[in-house]
């Protein structure tokens, strides 16, 4: 009897796991006009090229609705302000910022501090030199899924 | 002196005969013993198709009293290990245990949702700092990670 206990009992708990990976599934196939208002909110940005995004494509801009609440006013408005940019990058770029980010994150703050001023001076270069800048470095990076 | 010599011999091989009688005895002990056995073995046999009712009655009475002495013995050798015949394993962790199943199990049960519950709380405020959203919210921008010339403007500088 205990055995049966415990078997239907952990059979709930697989359920419930199995119910939310469905619904997971179901957000990710999720068009335009059936994400609830919060989301579509947040990822007001992408509202025209939403039904051309690939599912997984969805589901990483839903993560990104997910936990926008759960930021400050200053770093939702950056959010907001980069999502387009965010979605246009090839999934290679995305999966290179991510670990690159990671590493910027381990960095000490004189180092990080170095980073962003000498972003700022890049970003004041003429564009022409920007674009000759890129096209001569080799595309070092492998393909990525996501 | 040849004498007392063949004195010793005789008395050495008269307990050799003796050693040899006393097998030869047991021997033959054993086979009447044997052999009484099957007598009586033959005999309950032969008088079992003519057991009066009562005679019946109380050998099965007999049989399960028998049987169940040693169902007996079977569960406190189980219990002794720890486990009784339906596999309850509760009463590892102690009397109070075996004495409040219902208490222990829901207890368990409530641990296991407990732990459960954490891990998914805890993997996801891990998991919070390595989103795509607080990348996109960071100071520097994502194009910072992920144009070449920049790398290359670094490199140079």
């Amino acid at each position: 009897m205990v055995r049966f206990q415990l078997a239907f009992k952990c059979l709930l708990v697989l359920f419930a796991l199995s119910f939310n990976g469905a619904a997971a599934a179901d957000d990710a196939n999720a068009a335009w006009a059936q994400l609830t208002d919060s989301q579509r909110q947040v990822l007001n940005p992408l509202a025209s090229e939403w039904d051309t995004l690939r599912p997984w494509q969805r589901e990483k801009m839903l993560d990104i609705a997910r936990d926008y609440p759960k930021m400050s006013a200053d770093k939702q408005a950056r959010v907001k302000k980069r999502l387009a940019n965010w979605s246009r990058m090839t999934p290679y770029e995305r999966e290179n910022a991510r670990k690159r980010h990671q590493r910027f994150k381990d960095l000490p703050a004189d180092k990080k501090n170095e980073l962003r001023k000498k972003w700022h001076e890049y970003q004041n270069l003429p564009e022409a030199e920007r674009a000759k800048l890129r096209a001569e470095s080799p595309d070092t990076y492998g393909d990525a899924d996501n | 002196m040849n004498m007392h010599r063949d004195k010793m011999t005789n008395e050495k091989n008269t307990n050799l005969m003796d050693d040899q009688t006393t097998a030869d005895l047991t021997a033959t002990d054993l086979i009447v013993e044997e052999q009484i056995a099957r007598n009586i073995t033959e005999l309950l046999k032969g008088r079992a198709q003519h057991l009066m009712p009562e005679q019946e009655r109380r050998l099965s009475n007999a049989r399960s009293m028998a049987v169940n002495h040693l169902a007996q013995q079977q569960a406190k050798l189980a219990s002794s290990h720890g486990v009784s015949r339906h596999g309850y394993t509760l009463r590892w962790f102690g009397e109070h245990f075996e004495h409040h199943r219902f208490a222990s199990s829901a207890l368990i049960v409530a641990a296991a949702l407990l732990t459960f519950f954490a891990v998914q709380h805890f993997g996801l405020n891990n998991n919070l700092e390595n989103s795509d959203a607080f990348l996109l919210a960071a100071d520097l921008p994502p194009e910072a990670y992920a144009d070449k010339g920049f790398d290359a403007w670094l490199d140079s500088n």
